[in-house]
């Protein structure tokens, strides 16, 4: 599978389901290959740089380069802002349009604004030329969107605004970032999901969107959070009969605790079976499947175990 | 304060006539609502929960997975009675424009109208605002003793509460009322009076884009002008009910790190909102089972197993996933703490563990019940 060989990759996903966790895993598997990475939080919470263990730089720049990876928060007025600063140059002027009230009345009603600055700037970055090299800036430009149907908003602005707006500079510019996200050679998107019955449905629905509405091509499926283990009905019931049967207090407590843990376990692994079976049929693209980590705190560890899972998939 | 020392979610419920669920994206929300719903029809009132985009089985099991956009009875036995609704959003913008909007042509020209399919529907706060404007008219019908409200899934619990005055601000400041006025609305000439060099610029920026934005926001508040005139009186009136006695907030979380630190600053910020916080639920929970065997080590469980299990194997597999799970619940349990820990004394919390089945209909939901109704 080749998971992060194209120049843009987006991660979308229901909210909650790992969008953010998947997207640092894959920055760091593609910077182990020798990859220069730009990792792009569009939501603004920078939880991406607090789990690879990076300072946040501000929005629009792209922080410090750690091991291949380096992050960049991107935010819809701050793009937009950037945007006008080319359009305006006279930096006087500028200020005095973005602090007008005029100006929130503007983003406000061209709603989708902000969205269709944020995918610019996310273009912007993904073609951009080294000035010293003279060959791309970043080899790959992930982008951990915002959840559902805000990220699938920012996927559809660009054709939205080529085909909406009249003659103009958005709708030249918007043609371009048309033409990067819907080449199958350059872009995947990458769907998040849970095994679970919410974020299955919408990750159905999404995968159709993906490819009828905005035509644009799927990657990968990263089925995250999967529990694996599965306990015979018998060996719980064993333990359950000893527990009941054992005079000591503390014995007794642990078997049912350890045959509770283990029909836990065997719940989750089946409920997941099942909805990996409808992703299957209803999702047919290529699947990670990533484990659920146990862990007092998701962390750089817990991170690490799944950049092996995706560098075994890849 | 200790673990059973508060007050429960069901006492809180018991106390009021409007209950609301807010909580960051995914934490169980709709599923809480409904939850709560239930408590107060199973308690003998007359119950109706407003609830958003659920689970499609849940809304399945509701009974409102069609023609959800007006009260549904739920069949289910309880002593009082239990109705479900939807939040329609785009239905109930529709539904204004077509009760205020003056004539046929006025309707058709607002429904085509640009900036209207913004505003109705993905402008920011119009869901929550819409939410809030169909609990007061369930509020006014009379109808109902306690109505509970889910919220839609926003990144940031906040959203919720600011709506109402952000979209109220929005369409009441000063400027719009150059939008309003017939003479000042043949497009960007008016707003020249309000800022000459913005105004040019931003002309400008329009040519270079082709965005008429603000031709469209002038045509939409002209045609609306109806409607908004009462505006700021009903965003008024729905922020008092929200404010009075008669209102419980209740924040839902997951214990993960993110989703607490999204919660904390939810709680420090209601005060600012005058809005009183009287529950949290803590959803999705591992509970710990015994503290003093998850300190064990693997092997002298694979030992304790000895005659329960033949298969040496599993019981190796049972020593690890017990070990897995009782890490995980030591997590989930520290964090929790130190959020209650700073939570007034008066707030009721309720803590519900993670099942490991879908909790899409009736029975599922009074598994949940069951937890809220536990003392914090
Ligand atoms: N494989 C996994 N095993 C265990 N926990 C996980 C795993 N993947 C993610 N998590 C945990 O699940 C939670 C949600 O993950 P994450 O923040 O990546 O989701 P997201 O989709 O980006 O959420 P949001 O929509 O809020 O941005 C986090 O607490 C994370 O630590
Ligand atoms: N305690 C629980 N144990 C197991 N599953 C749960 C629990 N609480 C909720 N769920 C499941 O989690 C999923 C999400 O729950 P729910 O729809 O209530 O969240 P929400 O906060 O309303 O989400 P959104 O922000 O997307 O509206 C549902 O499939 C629900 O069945
Ligand atoms: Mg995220
Ligand atoms: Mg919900």
């Amino acid at each position: 599978m080749d998971l992060f060989d194209r120049q843009l990759i987006f991660v979308v996903g229901k909210g909650g389901v790992g969008k953010t966790t998947v997207a640092c895993s894959l920055a760091l598997a593609a910077g182990r290959a020798g990859k220069k990475v730009l990792l792009c939080e569009v939501d603004g919470l920078s939880r991406a740089a607090q789990l690879l263990g990076v300072d946040a730089a501000e929005p629009g720049r792209a922080g410090r380069m750690v091991d291949g990876v380096s992050v960049m928060g991107i935010e819809g007025s701050a793009a937009l802002a950037e945007y006008l600063g080319m359009v305006v140059p006279v930096r006087r002027f500028l200020q005095a349009v973005t602090q007008s009230e005029l100006y929130q009345y503007f983003v406000a009603a061209a709603s989708g604004l902000k969205e269709l600055m944020t995918i610019g700037k996310i273009w912007y970055e993904a073609q951009r030329t080294d000035e010293r090299g003279g060959g791309r800036q970043w080899d790959v430009v992930i982008v951990d969107a915002p959840a559902t149907g805000h990220g699938l908003q920012y996927l559809r602005m660009p054709s939205a605004a080529r085909d909406a707006f009249g003659a103009g500079l958005v709708r030249r510019e918007a043609e371009k970032v048309v033409a990067l996200l819907s080449d199958p050679k350059r872009t995947a998107i990458h769907l998040v999901t849970t095994a679970e019955e919410m974020p299955v449905n919408e990750t159905v629905t999404m995968a159709r969107r993906v490819r009828e509405e905005l035509r644009m091509p799927l990657g990968a499926l990263f089925v995250n959070r999967l529990h694996t283990e599965q306990f015979r009905p018998a060996d719980i019931d064993a333990l359950l009969a000893a527990a009941r049967s054992s005079r000591q207090r503390d014995t007794k407590l642990l078997l049912s605790e350890v045959a509770s843990r283990a029909a836990e376990e065997s719940g989750w692994t089946r409920l997941n079976k099942r909805y990996l079976r409808e992703l299957e049929r209803d999702v047919p693209i290529p699947r990670v499947e990533l484990p659920f980590v146990f862990s007092e705190e998701f962390g750089r560890q817990q991170l690490l175990e799944l950049v092996d899972q995706i560098e075994a998939a890849e | 304060m200790s673990a059973g020392s508060r007050k429960s979610i069901a006492d809180v419920v018991a106390g009021h006539d409007v209950v609301v669920c807010a909580g960051s994206g995914g934490v169980g929300k709709t599923t809480t609502a409904a939850a709560i719903g239930l408590l107060g029809a199973t308690a003998g009132r007359r119950t109706i929960v407003l609830t958003i985009d659920p689970a499609k089985r849940l809304a399945d099991s509701l009974g409102i997975a069609e023609l959800g956009n007006r009260p549904t009875p739920v069949p289910v036995d309880v002593k009082g009675s239990l109705s479900a609704m939807m939040l329609d959003q785009k239905g109930a913008w529709d539904a204004l424009v077509e009760r205020y909007a003056e004539s046929d042509e006025v309707r058709q020209r607002i429904f085509a109208n640009a900036f209207y399919q913004n505003l109705s529907g993905t402008f920011a706060g119009s869901q929550e605002y819409m939410a809030i404007e169909q609990l007061s008219q369930l509020k006014e019908s009379g109808d109902y003793d306690l109505i509970v409200v889910d919220t839609p899934p926003t990144h940031h619990a906040l959203d919720f509460l600011d709506a109402p005055s952000r979209l109220g601000n929005f369409l009441d400041r000063r400027v719009m009322r150059w939008f309003v006025r017939p003479y000042m609305s043949a497009g960007w000439s008016g707003l020249r009076v309000v800022n000459r060099t913005a105004g040019a610029l931003l002309r400008r920026l329009e040519d270079a884009t082709g965005v008429s934005a603000l031709a469209d926001v002038s045509e939409f508040f002209n045609a609306m002008s109806a409607l908004f005139e009462g505006w700021d009186e009903r965003v008024k009136r729905v922020e008092e009910l929200l404010r009075s006695r008669q209102s419980a907030f209740l924040l839902v979380a997951t214990p993960e790190e993110q989703v607490l630190s999204e919660a904390e600053y939810f709680c420090s910020k209601v005060e600012e909102h005058s809005i009183a916080l009287r529950g949290v639920v803590f959803n999705r929970v591992q509970s710990e089972l015994g503290s003093d065997r998850q300190s064990m080590e693997e092997d002298a469980i694979v030992e304790a197993l000895g005659r329960a299990v033949t298969s040496a194997a599993t019981r190796r597999r049972l020593a690890r996933n017990f070990l897995r799970y009782e890490t995980q619940a030591r997590g989930d349990q520290l964090r929790i703490e130190s959020f209650r820990d700073q939570l007034s004394p008066a707030v009721a919390v309720a803590t519900i563990p993670n099942f490991e089945e879908d909790l899409h209909d009736v029975r599922g939901l009074r598994r949940l019940q069951d937890f809220l109704g536990k003392p914090g």
